[in-house]
């Protein structure tokens, strides 16, 4: 009872104490604002990719394969599938309204099976805000000013067309990563307004042009056609409309992704249904007919069956509660070896890749994964130091308590009171230190991009390069698991620090504490 | 040596007692086997110069250290019981329900007031919940004993803002919350001008003539020795003469030598 007391007592009357719960205040919002930003570092990386790749994929890169629709049906019979939806996906060329040309990967999605496998309406850009937050007023957001035109954005986007400004008749259109035109500027706010376009003319003059991609622009795509065994046929040059832009938080992928209609980029890419032909005939070029005007022609092939349409991907997400590593398992063990057996023509179930997100960027977040294990090693050894400067200064307070160490003890209280009295302190100084620390961490980690700007603007220190760290926004989640770990490190450390002094005090002879001067 | 029969048991009983402290490598013996007998009820000063032994001998008394080990072994008895043979746990209980303490420099806990002063030593003889469950008992014994000392009205007042009188009154007051058996005094008016000196030995006179509370002060100055039934007077670690001084409740003799 009597260490109740005077812990109350010391923590209010002694600048000390203080001091200690600062240290343990720093160490412990120090701590969880590095394990928050890594740790939020990688789940987003992680969780990335349902966004745009669902949860896991069936790839068969370039050449792809054939009857993909029923491997989807297959798919989505299955309990713990929710949906599939087919994709093709090439390296392509993308040229800019200011003549820039960029590489890029093409994507040919169907807008509606792709909408039902990775929610992607979510990820579009220009819709409209029905119920604007303060936040996105303050920030003067562009999305809030023309509520029709956003709405129309929104359709093409969920469509994938845009109207040809003659006939009216919907083309099919381009959805283009927010960041793939270089048209759009983002603000501090975090929203996109538009930059002019700049170019050279060919008398060496700059032009000026404002272009809204969605409104007027339109992007041209070159692209390589191969055949089903990766042989190349020939080289497509088209132009596009673009219908919206889309932003997945993951930079290189808002850089780097251009979104067509699946039937179109099969068009392109020659990898639609197809008449088969036999060309292995001698007599093909030997063969000829007379034509109506009485001109010889080679005799047309003649068809021997279909070659159906192919594609690279199968995207996959699983049922509410299904991990993508279950996925991955269902599809591998069953469902693809059932696939294959149903069709020769499609790639042996052990050569298809069945992959997750994860799988396809293993190299990245494991080297994430052990970047932050290696910054919270290294950011635990500081905040270790706390240990000893919690212990000077718990050891210079019971020097100077010695004395009080002596009354108490010739009151009768026990060499463990005693030790008690101190390791009660120290756990009073670090459940302070690490609460204001948990405060402290935690208005850091949810503002974190605020102070960034602030830091840039004032400073002109910008830490967090989006280029470089793939996400446009730096992560600004406090798990609670995480803070109960720092909070009970930074008890922890406090205890330490006081475990020594304590046994010293307790250790102290009566008669020798009450002597003390 | 009285008769036992006729005589009541001492209730603090001191017999073989030394105590040796060490400078470095040097040992400074201080007390050369000291015998003390006293009585329930008595009030015995034991008068010495500086560095004579007197409050080593008090502090052995009260448990707040321990006697060297020698042959024959040094024993301190205090109501029929051997504290030499006790272990560390049985002292402190000692020093928390048996005897209460009074210091020349006060050694009151700074951080407190007046009643949290007087309270803790409560605190500490009762524990959490035992505390918890007097709470109103104690506050309303040491209010009792801060009124009758005339402190009723600074019970919030920390230490640094009572005069020299008025602490060694809370000390008092402390020293009785747990209504000991044996008050140990260490000079406790060493720091007192004589008028408050004397108010001080007042107080020991009236708390021991109203509760026949056994008293053992240590002091240097003879004039507040004369105050008590018995002098003890030490000199060189060693018990040089006991004389009676007033009629008190019982006056034994040492236990030997």
């Amino acid at each position: 009872m009597y260490q109740a007391l005077l812990t109350r007592k010391y923590l209010t009357s002694k600048i000390m104490p203080l001091l200690a719960m600062v240290a343990v205040m720093l160490s412990v919002a120090t701590v969880l604002v590095t394990w928050s930003i890594m740790g939020g570092f990688l789940k987003v990386l992680l969780e990335s990719g349902r966004p745009m790749m669902g949860d896991a994929v069936v790839h068969w890169p370039v050449a792809g394969f054939a009857h993909y629709d029923d491997l989807v049906e297959r798919l989505e019979a299955h309990p713990e599938i929710d949906a599939a939806a087919p994709l093709t996906e090439s390296l392509g060329l993308v040229r800019l309204p200011n003549s820039q040309v960029r590489v890029i990967t093409v994507k040919g999605v169907n807008p509606e099976g792709f909408r039902r496998v990775t929610g992607f309406e979510e990820r579009l850009w220009w819709k409209p805000i029905d119920e604007p937050t303060p936040k996105d007023r303050e920030r003067e957001d562009p999305r809030l000013t023309n509520h029709d035109l956003m709405e129309l954005f929104y359709e093409n986007g969920l469509s994938m067309t845009r109207a040809d400004p003659v006939t009216g008749e919907p083309d099919d259109a381009a959805i283009l990563g927010i960041e793939v035109s270089g048209l759009l500027e983002r603000t501090e706010g975090g929203v996109y307004v538009e930059r002019a376009s700049v170019g050279a003319r060919s008398d060496g003059s700059i032009a000026v042009e404002n272009i809204f991609m969605p409104l007027n622009g339109e992007v041209g795509l070159i692209l390589l056609a191969l055949d089903d065994e990766g042989v190349p046929i020939d080289s497509v040059s088209r132009r596009l409309p673009v219908a919206n832009e889309f932003q997945s938080g993951v930079y290189e992928v808002d850089a780097g992704t251009v979104l067509v209609p699946l039937g179109w980029l099969q068009r392109q890419l020659r990898m639609d249904e197809a008449t088969k032909v036999d060309t292995s005939s001698d007599a093909v070029f030997e063969s000829f007919v007379e034509g109506d005007d009485g001109v010889m022609r080679p005799r047309p092939l003649e068809a021997t069956g279909v070659a159906p349409a192919r594609v690279t991907t199968v995207l996959i997400r699983g049922a509410q509660g299904t991990t993508p590593d279950d996925v991955k398992r269902i599809i591998k063990d069953s469902i693809y070896p059932e696939f294959a057996q149903a069709h020769p023509d499609v790639p042996h179930p052990l050569d298809i890749l069945v992959l997750t997100w994860e799988d396809q960027n293993a190299t990245l977040i494991a080297s994430v994964r052990k970047e932050t294990g290696m910054v919270l090693f290294v950011f635990g050894i500081v905040c270790f130091t706390t240990v000893f400067l919690v212990l000077a200064i718990f050891w210079s307070m019971v020097s100077e308590k010695t004395r009080d160490i002596g009354i108490l003890r010739a009151l009768g209280a026990s060499t463990p009171g005693v030790a008690w009295l101190w390791l009660r302190y120290g756990i009073a100084i670090g459940v302070v230190g690490s609460v204001s620390g948990l405060a402290a961490g935690y208005l850091i980690v949810t503002n974190i991009n605020d102070i960034h700007d602030w830091l840039g603007r004032t400073f002109g220190l910008v830490v967090w390069d989006a280029r470089v760290y793939y996400f446009t926004e730096i992560p600004r989640e406090v798990e609670l698991y995480k803070a109960i770990v720092v909070f009970a490190a930074g008890i922890a450390t406090c205890l330490f620090g006081a475990a020594l002094p304590a046994w010293r005090a307790a250790r102290m002879r009566p008669v020798e504490a009450l002597r003390f001067e | 040596m009285t008769s036992p029969t006729t005589q009541p048991a001492p209730l603090l009983e001191v017999s073989e007692l030394r105590k040796t402290y060490r400078l470095g490598r040097v040992k400074v013996p201080v007390l050369h086997g000291v015998e003390l007998a006293v009585a329930r009820g008595e009030w015995v000063a034991i008068l010495g110069a500086s560095g004579s032994g007197k409050s080593t001998l008090l502090h052995l008394c009260g448990g707040l250290d321990r006697p060297d080990k020698h042959t024959p072994p040094a024993r301190i008895r205090f109501n029929g019981r051997d504290l030499t043979t006790q272990a560390g746990g049985a002292i402190d209980r000692y020093r928390s329900r048996d005897v209460g303490f009074v210091f020349q420099s006060y050694h009151l806990l700074p951080e407190l007031t007046v009643l949290e002063n007087v309270t803790v030593g409560a605190m500490v003889r009762l524990g959490r919940f035992g505390f918890a469950r007097e709470k109103g008992k104690v506050t309303a014994r040491a209010r009792e004993l801060l009124d009758a000392f005339g402190l009723g009205h600074r019970l919030r007042h920390r230490s640094a803002e009572l005069s020299g009188g008025e602490r060694q009154r809370v000390a008092i007051a402390r020293a009785l919350i747990n209504d000991p058996k044996l008050l140990l005094a260490d000079e406790p008016t060493g720091n007192l001008d004589r008028d408050t000196g004397n108010a001080i030995l007042d107080v020991l006179a009236d708390l021991r003539a109203r509760f026949g509370l056994t008293v053992l002060m240590v002091t240097h100055d003879p004039e507040n020795a004369q105050r008590a039934d018995r002098i003890v007077r030490i000199a060189d670690g060693r018990i040089e003469e006991t004389a009676a001084h007033q009629s008190g409740p019982a006056k034994p003799e040492p236990a030997a030598g």
